[in-house]
């Protein structure tokens, strides 16, 4: 690495990684040259509310929005990174400019597993996808997700939500795989509730039928409707980090600053963080903001930054349903309840650990997320 | 500068009082209250700060 105060830092992805590094830099007192490089045109936004509010709202369209940036930089958005030269510290660009850098953020998140390649299999990442999603949603069709996580299930909620008949197709209970079946119960009875028509299956894929694309299941029946989302995982963004040795198993491990090599951090959903499980992406909302504030720091001041002590924050509405949670889940068994019951209503679950600390979750249950984080400590 | 919350778009998620516990919190009903309304400098800095953690942009920096 080279000696003394870096004068040019690259981030490359203008997500919430991206823009909380930039900022963080800038507040470690980083006053060199930055650059922000967005493979899309849009300025950063909430994706946390465009599976939610966004797909709702009849006007308002704001709900991902967020406040103009104000580290500075310059950005260079609707352009993609290329290939990254560790040893040379140039970054290349779709189109064809070269940065020099002499620090790096590595931020180019993750894209949407898909099922198929047909134009017809919609997914939702990023906020084109929404769009599209929303304005095909003003027609009222009929719709099958594929999909039983978090992400599949929104999208399934705001559907039904604004009118359409639901089908979901999940691999097992619906959000049982994420929060263990004591919650996916819970949501799968709201689900039901709601009037989600939900098939179980070992194993879903798409192909064209005569009317458009269908889904095929594993046992046999196929589904058809007239709009087909997959919410079936993410793909971290890394192709373009081949050839440098930074990515292993698809994904850019980390310390726990956030740092790759001396030189270059990575952080939000394409990075790995070391767990006690070992290297392990936490590609969440919070996560996201956490790690790119331990390794902005860590690239401007090294060592000295304290280590990512991250403690996993996570939140869904579907269903007319509300869950906070902090920890890891999923969780097994039944919960205490630190306030309400079994049976519904507003409640305040805790499943303990053998440390003392415990996996917190408020369910329908208003409540501040730093005490809902000091409920998941050890009691002292 | 002046901080504005949207209440009704306030889900009580809390990252902006992480992001800057001295100028916000959620009281005991999870409600965000704003400790300073009014910023300048460094605490304006870290009002954008907890602007743009906020998942539905229920905060604003004018």
């Amino acid at each position: 690495m080279s000696a003394g105060r870096p004068r040019r830092i690259v981030v490359v992805g203008n997500g919430i990684a991206g823009l909380t590094a930039a900022d963080t830099l800038r507040e470690a007192g980083f006053d060199g040259e930055l650059t922000v490089v967005g493979d899309e045109r849009h300025p950063a936004y909430s994706r946390p509310a465009l599976s939610k509010a966004l797909l709702l709202d009849g006007e308002d369209t704001a709900s991902h929005e967020l406040p103009p940036a104000g580290h500075g930089a310059s950005e260079l958005l609707g352009v993609r990174a290329t290939g990254l030269d560790p040893e040379r510290r140039l970054v290349s660009l779709d189109d064809g400019t070269v940065l020099p850098y002499d620090r790096l953020v590595l931020a180019t998140g993750s894209r949407a597993r898909r099922l198929s390649d047909l134009p017809e299999e919609l997914t939702l990442r990023g906020l084109d996808d929404a769009l599209v999603l929303r304005e095909r949603l003003a027609a009222n069709p009929s719709v099958v997700v594929v999909g039983g996580g978090p992400l599949g299930m929104e999208i399934a909620s705001g559907c039904l939500a604004v009118g359409c008949r639901v089908t979901l197709v999940s691999q097992g209970a619906p959000m049982a795989l994420q929060l263990g079946a004591h919650l996916a119960g819970v949501f799968r009875a709201a689900a039901l509730d709601r009037g989600l028509t939900l098939v179980k299956t070992t194993a879903a894929r798409l192909e064209r039928g005569d009317g458009g694309v269908r889904v095929a299941l594993g046992e046999g029946p196929v589904l058809e409707a007239e709009l087909t989302v997959t919410a079936v995982g993410d793909v971290p963004n890394t192709q373009w980090l081949s050839g440098t040795g930074l990515v292993t198993r698809g994904a850019v491990p980390v310390d726990a600053r956030g740092l790759a090599r001396p030189d270059v951090a990575a952080a939000g959903d394409l990075a790995a963080l070391p767990t006690a499980r070992g290297p392990r992406r936490v590609p969440l909302w919070s996560s996201a903001i956490e790690q790119a504030k331990v390794a902005a720091r860590a690239l401007v001041r090294g060592a000295e930054v304290p280590p990512l002590r991250l403690q996993p924050y996570f939140w869904t509405e579907q269903f007319g349903v509300t869950l906070k949670a902090v920890g890891h889940f999923p969780v097994a068994g039944e919960p205490e309840y630190l306030d309400g019951g079994p049976g519904g209503g507003p409640a305040l679950m805790r499943w303990p650990c053998p440390d003392g600390s415990g996996d917190v979750a408020a369910l329908d249950y208003r409540i501040p997320v730093p005490r809902l984080r000091r409920t998941a400590r050890p009691a002292t | 500068m002046r901080i504005v919350l949207d209440r009704p778009r306030c889900e009580g998620h809390g990252l902006c009082e992480e992001a800057a516990p001295q100028l916000m919190h959620l009281d005991d009903e999870g409600e965000l209250v704003l400790d300073r309304e009014e910023v300048d400098g460094a605490d304006a800095a870290l009002a954008n700060a907890a602007a743009r953690v906020c998942p539905v942009a229920a905060l604003r920096v004018a």
